[in-house]
């Protein structure tokens, strides 16, 4: 007895540990694994031992549909003209599976709604946003399959929409929902788990979502115009052939910067404009479109101060004789 | 011709005997159940189902029905039961039952055995260590009959 005993408890226990290494799943066991269980009996009767097994009865583990989604971001993003937030999306439930993923940045207390540039998926799970490397989906569209316990990296650029005050912040949310199906805990679709069996909606009923923070950086100007009468006679009197130096002082403020800022004028009425006198920041430019930031002519003048960071100030100067 | 089928008669009716008197057999008889519990008038309440859908986290019920169909009686009748991987013992049947920790070399209360850890260092044993489950049933008279069963959750 005890020698047939043992024969039987160590074909079980290899049995076991083969099966062992595709087990210790957070989320429990893969789908479509059996569940087999077989009881076996040895007795006596008369001084031999017999030993029966009984029937095996087996059942499949069906797919439970979990997910779960977070922001990677370790704070509020700066967003001065694009930047990218990152989400993670875990696939917690026990069965591969694509999910699809919608991004909407018109979330409820947003200072601002950000525009969302493109969607991407971290194609080589590196963490980084790789533009032309990391496979960019549409929005609504889905990630590639993940198997169960696996998870994925995604990004979203987004771009501050022309106007954006500065300091507001708005929100970002990414939505990934199981393709198979969602809902109620308890949902289940026939037939469409992994292994064959059914799909069951899990507690995170399928969909998960996450938000990511901005906080908008841009910066406003304010244009001042001064001017300054010298008189041929050394006073200050607007006569004839006095010259006028105009002053056109620009400032940025907010936390973010202005670029391309070009300030542009006519030459007022009454006056002539004094050929190669425009200057930016006190540095003397030329009329002609060439290679400085300057073109003038007698009907007014554009200057290209270019980008001005918020509490920097810039100015412009040209000079017209009065007529 | 009539007296050749008159003996093959006879041997028959001399075999039909002597099969009666083979050893007894038992009959073991696997069967599974999905436990649910339902909300009955606002009171919760276990019932068993045949597992149609089976997640983990889900509580089933494996259990043996064995039957003495012989003549004779069973003695010192022990009913092992290897534990899938994919479920753990609950801790009901865990702490109630004869178990091994080790595959099915060395038996006895969860509360009595230990096993070592990845580490080397020995702990006690806990449901989710069970490899086999024993249960001995000392004699079954001929035409009896019974059931030893286990709670199991899917890991």
């Amino acid at each position: 007895m005890t020698n047939a005993f043992r024969t039987l408890a160590l074909a079980s226990l290899a049995a076991s540990t083969a099966l062992g290494a595709s087990q210790a799943h957070a989320a429990g066991v893969n789908a479509g694994t059996l569940i087999q269980n077989t009881a076996s009996a040895s007795y006596g009767t008369g001084g031999s031992t017999t030993t029966v097994s009984s029937n095996t009865v087996s059942i499949r583990v069906d797919e439970l549909l979990d997910v779960a989604v977070s922001s990677l971001d370790a704070g509020t993003v700066s967003l001065a003209n694009s930047a990218v937030l990152t989400y993670r999306l875990d696939n917690t439930g026990n069965g591969a599976e694509a999910f699809s993923i919608n991004v909407s940045s018109a979330v409820s207390g947003n200072g601002f709604d950000a525009t969302i540039q493109s969607i991407a998926i971290d194609s080589n799970g590196n963490g980084t946003y790789e533009p032309g490397v990391d496979i960019v989906i549409t929005n609504g569209g889905a990630t590639p399959e993940l198997a169960a316990d696996g998870s994925t990296v995604i990004f979203v650029v987004v771009t501050q929409p022309s106007g954006t005050a500065d300091g507001l912040a708005g929100q970002v949310r990414v939505t990934a929902q199981a393709l198979t199906g969602a809902g109620t805990p308890g949902t289940s679709f026939a037939g469409q788990g992994q292994g064959g069996g059914d799909a069951v909606v899990g507690a995170t009923t399928a969909n998960a979502n996450a938000l990511g923070s901005l906080i908008a950086s841009s910066a406003t100007v304010a244009l001042v115009k001064s001017f300054v009468i010298a008189d041929p006679f050394g006073g200050s009197k607007p006569v004839p052939g006095a010259v006028v130096t105009f002053t056109i002082a620009a400032t940025a403020t907010g936390s973010g910067s202005v670029s391309d800022l070009h300030i542009v004028d006519a030459i007022p009425a009454g006056t002539t404009y004094v050929a190669n006198s425009i200057a930016l920041g006190g540095t003397a430019l030329t009329d002609a479109a060439d290679g400085d930031a300057g073109v003038a002519s007698s009907s007014g003048i554009d200057v290209t101060v270019g980008t001005l960071a918020g509490g920097a100030s810039n100015a412009v100067t040209f000079k017209t004789t009065i007529n | 011709m009539i007296r050749l089928i008159s003996t093959a008669i006879a041997l028959s009716l001399a075999i039909a005997p002597a099969m009666a008197q083979q050893p007894p057999s038992v009959a073991l008889e696997g069967d599974v159940k999905l436990e649910k519990v339902v909300e009955v008038d606002g009171r919760s309440k276990t019932v068993l189902e045949d597992p149609k859908v089976v997640v983990p986290g889900d509580k089933l019920l494996f259990s043996t029905k064995y039957a003495n169909k012989g003549s004779q009686q069973v003695d010192n009748f022990v009913v092992t039961n290897p534990v899938p991987q994919a479920v753990r013992v609950a801790d009901d049947s865990a702490a109630a039952l004869q178990v091994s920790v080790d595959g099915g070399k060395a038996y006895g209360l969860l509360s009595a055995l230990t096993v070592k850890d990845a580490d080397g260092k020995v702990r006690p044993a806990r449901a989710e260590d069970i490899t086999h489950l024993r249960w001995t049933v000392p004699a079954i008279a001929p035409g009896a009959s019974g059931t030893v069963e286990y709670h199991a959750i899917v890991r």
